[in-house]
């Protein structure tokens, strides 16, 4: 256990440095710092001053050992874009995208699994059938194509729901929410439905087969032998096994998710993460995008690290990599 | 012990292909047999699209202010058939889905070649080898598999677009999209061959070849290779949707091939600024054809991958 967290540990320090080497070489090697920050009537010593002033004329190392520390007291540089700092505007953009998230997980939890349990129950029914059939065309939808289907069915056709935004928000202190105003909340179901839709897909497949091993498992056989009822067989013993993966899986993806509101927020021109980080490879904004990426290394190393540290703790035997095949199959 | 369990492999000659089990196979599934006809005729369209195409959609000549925008069936200014209507550019839309589809299947398929040989390559070598440059690919490989190889994609392409200057980055944009699919899929293969090689690594054959004095690169890409291109080919199937998809979706974002190319990610991305004056076609046409060809293509992996392994059949 302990050199496992090691190892473990080390490997999460290397994905973080390696984010913020490229990073630093984004910032250091495109365009010139200097010409960025000072005027045009810059003089020619006044540019050497600045170039002083920022250390660009020490070493490499020690300019990377700036640019580190720098990361670490919160110092992410300010945007050519917006002339905001970085790091206010990636925490500003955060609720919207931490909330489309949740409503995404939330909606495809809720039907994936009372869908996959059911279609592992009648598994030999049309409806069954026809369910997998579904299934498999969502994993070959594009996530955008979701997107726009749904603007052109709920937004055009039926003037139902809102195509873009958050709708009304209301702020506490640094967090802004679109949970409780109505108008918020109705901006929230086209987006969560098109980010969820692919997860849920993947919950129902692996909910169905996992159930449909665990219905062919000797305590199920020996828990009817006992005479329980069909009720007390599937939810109380079956479903309850089945959980354990499903649980572990949810908590994977929720990096997919992320990444895939990337997408889903361009189309409903969601201000979130997403959104900016798209627009700041379009402008060229050289620190929003070098911000971004040391803020994605550090959170998916860490969680994952987390992740890890869980599963050892819990069962030695499972392993990610394991875990990850059978939801591929 | 039945005789099969000792039996040697059968050899199939190409002639008898058809009377093998995958052959039967697939001639028993109408699901494999409609997603390979779908899938030849799409890539038969986009391979001739230069002679298919009703309308040259590079040529400027083409595109037709006037006709921008009409519903599919429309006449044009100058009696032109538009089937599937036209785009904003005044483009006739079908001719622009089939070069986009051109496009889309040139870099999906590029780039999942080039992903499964990096990775047969690096996995044949670090399964074989072992030692220090297996653990260090497989911990290269752990790590990237942590993150979505979409994530990877969008941020290769888009560091690159800050690194280098506008237009020498839409000279480069369809290669730095084929480098940056390949790159977040090679994983895969890596692994897969990886874990096949330390098994076939023992078998008799490699000792017998060893014994004969063949060196170790012979060994390995002319030995071993062959015994280990089963899965690959089942993985490279399926990734060839995913890269497609991923493609249209960067395609989509504005980040993937230049916007004058029609891909069939980019022609919804343009149609997507239309869809508020009802004008659908033009981003749910191309919209479709995309997710008829990833459809196909999956179902087909689906197939193989069912009917390459020996744990389904029987």
């Amino acid at each position: 256990m302990g050199s496992f967290f090691v190892q473990r540990l080390a490997q999460t320090i290397v994905v973080v440095l390696a984010a913020a080497l490229v990073s630093f070489a984004l910032f250091r090697y495109v365009g010139d710092p200097v010409n960025n920050m000072v005027g045009q009537a810059a003089t020619l010593a006044d540019r050497e001053a600045m170039r002083r002033t920022l250390g660009l004329d020490d070493p490499v190392i020690l300019q990377f050992l700036h640019f580190l520390r720098d990361i670490l007291s919160g110092d992410l540089g300010v945007s050519y874009r917006f002339g905001v700092p970085v790091g206010r505007l990636l925490l500003e953009r955060f609720p919207a995208t931490l909330e489309l998230s949740l409503c995404a997980m939330l909606v495809a939890t809720a039907l994936g699994i009372p869908l996959g349990v059911w279609s592992a129950l009648h598994r030999r029914s049309v409806a069954s059938h026809v369910l997998m059939m579904l299934s498999l065309v969502g994993v070959a939808l594009p996530t955008f194509l979701i997107g726009i289907v749904l603007i052109l069915i709920f937004s055009v056709w039926l003037g139902w729901l809102p195509s873009f935004g958050r709708g009304t928000t209301i702020a506490f202190g640094g967090w802004t929410t679109g949970f409780l105003t109505p108008g918020g909340l109705k901006a929230l179901i086209l987006p969560s439905l098109t980010l969820g839709l692919f997860q849920m897909t993947l919950i129902l497949r692996l909910v169905r087969a996992e159930m449909l091993d665990v219905l062919r498992a000797d305590y199920i056989k020996f828990a009817r032998a006992r005479g329980l009822t069909d009720r007390a067989v599937y939810y109380r013993h079956a479903l309850k096994n089945t959980l354990v993966p499903v649980i572990t899986i949810i908590g994977l993806q929720f990096g997919n998710v992320f990444a895939f509101s990337i997408i889903v927020e361009t189309v409903f021109q969601w201000p979130g993460l997403g959104l900016l980080v798209i627009q700041s490879i379009q402008f060229a904004d050289v620190p929003l995008l070098a911000a971004y990426l040391v803020m994605i290394a550090l959170g998916f190393a860490l969680v994952n690290l987390a992740v890890d540290l869980l599963y050892a703790a819990i069962d030695p035997r499972v392993r990610t990599g394991m875990v990850q095949a059978r939801v591929r199959a | 012990m039945s005789m099969e369990h000792i039996a040697p492999k059968r050899v199939v000659a190409p002639e008898r292909w058809w009377d093998g089990d995958l052959a039967y196979d697939f001639r028993h599934s109408p699901v494999a047999i409609i997603a390979l006809l779908v899938t030849v005729l799409l890539v038969a369209a986009a391979a001739g699209a230069p002679w298919i195409a009703p309308y040259d959609v590079m040529d400027p000549a083409n595109a037709n202010v006037i006709d921008a925008r009409l519903p599919p069936g429309s006449l044009g200014m100058m009696g032109q058939h538009y089937l599937l209507g036209t785009d904003p550019q005044g483009r006739d839309m079908l001719s622009a889905v089939i070069f986009g589809l051109r496009t889309s299947l040139y870099v999906g398929g590029v780039s999942v070649m080039l992903a499964a040989l990096v990775g047969i390559v690096l996995g044949l070598i670090a399964g074989y080898h072992g030692g220090v440059f297996d653990a260090l690919i497989m911990r290269i490989a752990d790590i990237q598999s942590s993150f979505p190889a979409i994530l990877i994609a969008l941020l290769i392409d888009g560091v690159s677009r800050t690194l280098m200057d506008r237009s020498a980055h839409d000279a480069l944009a369809t290669t730095v999209l084929i480098v940056a699919i390949a790159a977040s899929f090679w994983v895969q293969y890596a692994r897969t061959v990886r874990g096949l090689v330390l098994i076939e690594r023992d078998k008799d054959y490699v000792l017998a070849a060893k014994v004969t004095g063949i060196g170790p690169l012979r060994i390995v890409f002319q030995h071993i290779r062959p015994n280990v291109l089963g899965p690959v080919l089942v993985i490279a199937t399926i990734n060839l949707a995913l890269a497609i998809l991923t493609e249209a979706t960067l395609s989509f974002l504005g980040v993937g091939v230049p916007p004058t190319t029609p891909s069939l990610g980019s022609l919804v991305r343009v149609g997507n600024e239309f869809l508020f004056s009802g004008d659908w076609w033009i981003s749910v046409i191309p919209g479709a054809v995309l997710v008829l060809l990833s459809l196909a293509v999956n179902l087909l992996g689906d197939w193989l991958r069912d009917a390459l392994n020996p744990r389904l059949s029987g």
